[in-house]
């Protein structure tokens, strides 16, 4: 069974059609890569995935379990809504960490708020929430990032905090994790060890959406690369395939730009 | 010696008892307008029309016009206009002096708040939904304090410039300090013709607004562990 199944989606923004008839899916365990240019729609399929933004047509399903339906207003109520955004995690190009907590703060402060709805939670609150500053620390560990636990963001380099940011996605157990870009706002020297990181969850079979223009990465880390062009899947395929030998045209020619990196 | 003499002590008793009756309306107009002003900053961001212009219409309104006639007008226009009346006396002048100043204050800090909130970057907000968190939860425990952190310098000047604007409750005789040190030239327990008690007023406001000042960098200082 397939962990992810998005059809058919379509976005508006006023007149102007962000995203067109959308399909594809997902097998657990399975990374998968959108390139396009700027303006293709790739993060407005994140952001779709993640309801900060909400699809005007189609459906998204997880585990077979359908989270969105545009054509059943039911499936869209703001209350299921924070619950069904859980299957999934997103990392931001921007990080966004939350400025006035560390680096461990960050990534168990959705848990500790979130158990607060577990029956018990009164009785246990202090082995409740040592076990998730302990989950919390060995994600950072993973991370690289152990010596950094009590560090507030802006003591932080721009690769770190984005490291924080993974952490903190991971944090909740999502079945997809999304990355917007995740390495356009680093210098280039830093980049590396976010790829790094990615690559190595890669590793661990952590199902992922990666949007990025790293085609080097995209083609050795990806399973599958989806090309999206005016808010259209233009081609999909095998991550290698697609970018060392595409079919389409329009791939190739936004191929060829990135010429020199792939 | 002059600090022991009669006429000092009798002339800084008096201004002690104007001064209580500054700090009073001081701590009642920020206790007022602290609260109703995030209300109205709410409102001024709805996204219900009528409401979000009304809102912005009143702060034109109150931001526009001079509080020493908001103050006159709330005191005299109800009795004029045979609505209701706030009592004779210093408890009338009082209660009708601190509504003036919380509704003049409430609206200049709606603004402040307003800034406040929107100067709080949309990714943080974005960032506590995707973690399934509640509107009530990225409010309080992710969007508040950053908030507080933005709006606690342009609230210091606020605050200051209040310490100084309780005077202008003496334009309906209110008996703060400055109207007690103008008693002493018109006449007052004996004493007339004294300009002296007047400008001993600014020591009182000197060193409260000093304290004010100490006590808001604190605060900001205490904010600066995070940007």
């Amino acid at each position: 069974m397939s962990v992810l199944e998005v059809k058919n989606i379509e976005k508006d923004f006023g007149s102007l059609k962000v995203l067109r008839d959308i399909s594809f899916d997902m097998e657990k365990g399975e990374d998968l890569a959108i390139i396009g240019s700027s303006g293709s729609g790739k993060t407005t399929l994140l952001r779709c995935l993640n309801f900060l933004e909400t699809p005007d047509r189609g459906s998204i399903a997880v585990n077979g379990e359908c989270l969105f339906d545009a054509a059943d207003p039911s499936s869209v109520r703001e209350s299921d809504i924070r619950r069904k955004r859980l299957h999934f995690g997103l990392v931001f190009q921007s990080f966004n960490l939350f400025p006035q907590y560390t680096a461990l703060e960050n990534v168990t402060l959705a848990r500790k708020l979130l158990c607060r709805e577990d029956p018990g939670f009164k009785q246990h609150k202090k082995e409740i929430f040592e076990q998730i500053d302990e989950e919390g620390m060995e994600l950072l560990r993973r991370m690289g990032l152990s010596e950094r636990a009590g560090h507030y963001p802006h003591q932080l380099s721009g690769g770190q905090q984005q490291r924080v940011a993974i952490a903190r996605a991971l944090e909740l157990h999502p079945d997809i994790v999304c990355f917007d870009e995740p390495t356009s706002a680093l210098d280039p020297e830093l980049t590396g060890e976010v790829l790094k990181v990615i690559r190595s969850l890669a590793e661990q079979k952590t199902t992922m959406i990666i949007v990025t223009h790293e085609m080097a990465f995209a083609r050795d880390v990806a399973d599958r690369v989806i090309f999206m062009d005016e808010g259209l899947i233009v081609e999909q395929g095998p991550a290698r395939e697609v970018i060392e030998a595409p079919r389409e045209e329009r791939t190739r020619q936004f191929l060829s730009r990135y010429g020199g990196k792939g | 010696m002059f600090f022991v003499s009669d006429e000092f002590l009798t002339v800084v008793n008096a201004l002690n008892t104007g001064f209580v009756k500054t700090l009073q309306l001081f701590f009642v107009t920020l206790i007022g307008a602290l609260p109703l002003g995030l209300v109205i900053s709410f409102g001024s961001m709805s996204r219900f029309t009528p409401l979000r212009l009304l809102c912005r219409a009143m702060v034109w309104i109150i931001r526009g016009t001079p509080l020493i006639l908001q103050i006159i007008i709330i005191y005299y226009v109800p009795g004029l206009m045979k609505i209701f009346t706030w009592g004779g006396g210093e408890t009338g002048r009082f209660t009708a002096v601190s509504v003036a100043f919380i509704i003049n204050y409430a609206f200049y800090f709606s603004e402040i708040y307003r800034g406040g909130i929107q100067g709080v970057p949309v990714g943080q907000q974005e960032a506590g939904e995707v973690l399934g968190m509640t509107g009530w939860q990225i409010f309080f425990h992710i969007k508040l304090l950053q908030m507080i952190k933005r709006i606690v310098p342009p609230m210091s000047n606020e605050v200051i410039t209040l310490v100084k604007d309780t005077s202008l409750a003496r334009v309906i005789a209110l008996q703060e300090i400055i109207w007690m040190g103008e008693s002493f030239m018109k006449g007052n327990q004996g004493y007339a013709g004294l300009i002296w008690p007047l400008f001993f007023t600014a020591v009182y406001y000197l060193f409260f607004s000093g304290i004010v000042t100490l006590l808001l960098g604190m605060l900001e200082r205490k904010l600066e562990y995070f940007r």
